[in-house]
């Protein structure tokens, strides 16, 4: 890796004149998503939140996950190099019918959050068919 | 009078930028990192989602602080109908030129949350000092 080493003192400085208040950035976090014969799988990469920093909402056609980074890793005012910042990841889903909406599971490991939304028998059933 | 504003750029800071010193990294790369600079020692925070402990190394080396490892696959069900795939696997490798000034045996690292955090601590003869004036 030696010749990616570019240099770049201090670019910090130019780091932070693009953000002059140090706001907090609002991210779309990277997902993955997919589908088993019993649930659709969500998964979220929502690196530097704890785990009660994270809301997950669900509504009628509706997923909304929403997670703010934790304190200690807020910039300080001694920053001389900064691409992650704070922010917070902020991400909604469409979803169809046939979720059982009130046996959504979370599970938040190593920075991503995966939700387990499981399908309704009507909607297995539906896709058994489709076989 | 030398008015201080509250962002860079100003001739302090370009004073700073002067006498800064060497920090490198690559312009762009993975992981994301912050390096912040403390009195007594150097912080770095890289971004690794996914990634566990035993697939994580760091390493100092002439000055540069490298991290390194494998974001691993999760377990894919095999009738698994994928929607959508972001989440990018990979090896990855990032350098970062701290200096000598440091005390190598005293470099701690911590993995919480996706978030690592190494703490590089100066070495004793790089720390500021107040001189008492006799």
């Amino acid at each position: 890796m030696g010749n990616n080493n570019a240099a770049l003192t201090r670019s910090g400085s130019r780091a932070l004149m693009r953000q002059p208040e140090l706001r907090e950035v609002v991210v779309t976090p990277v997902a993955d998503v997919y589908e088993t014969s019993e649930a659709f799988i969500v998964k979220l990469d929502m690196p530097g939140v704890d785990r009660d920093q994270i809301s997950v909402s669900v509504e009628p056609g509706r997923l909304f996950v929403k997670g703010v980074m934790a304190a200690q890793h807020q910039v300080p005012a001694n920053m001389i190099f900064r691409e992650i910042g704070t922010r917070s990841y902020v991400r909604e889903f469409n979803l169809g019918d046939g979720i059982r909406r009130d046996q959504i599971q979370a599970v938040f490991e190593d920075g991503v959050l995966t939700i387990t939304l499981p399908k309704t028998d009507e909607v297995k059933a539906r896709h058994i068919s489709i076989k | 009078m030398l008015v201080r504003f509250d962002y860079p750029g100003t001739l302090e800071g370009l004073l700073d930028e002067f006498f800064a010193p060497a920090v490198q990294t690559s312009f762009q790369g993975y992981p994301a990192i912050d390096v912040a600079e403390h009195e007594n020692e150097w912080t770095v925070v890289a971004e690794l989602p996914g990634v566990k402990k035993e697939d994580l190394k760091i390493k100092f080396e002439n000055g540069v602080l490298t991290i390194s490892g494998e974001r691993k696959p999760y377990e894919l069900p095999q009738d698994a109908r994928i929607w959508l795939n972001e989440m990018r696997v990979r090896q990855f490798s990032r350098s970062i030129s701290l200096g000598a000034e440091v005390d190598a045996d005293r470099i701690s690292a911590e993995l919480q949350n996706g978030m690592l955090k190494v703490v590089v601590p100066k070495a004793e003869y790089a720390r500021p000092r107040t001189i008492e004036v006799k």
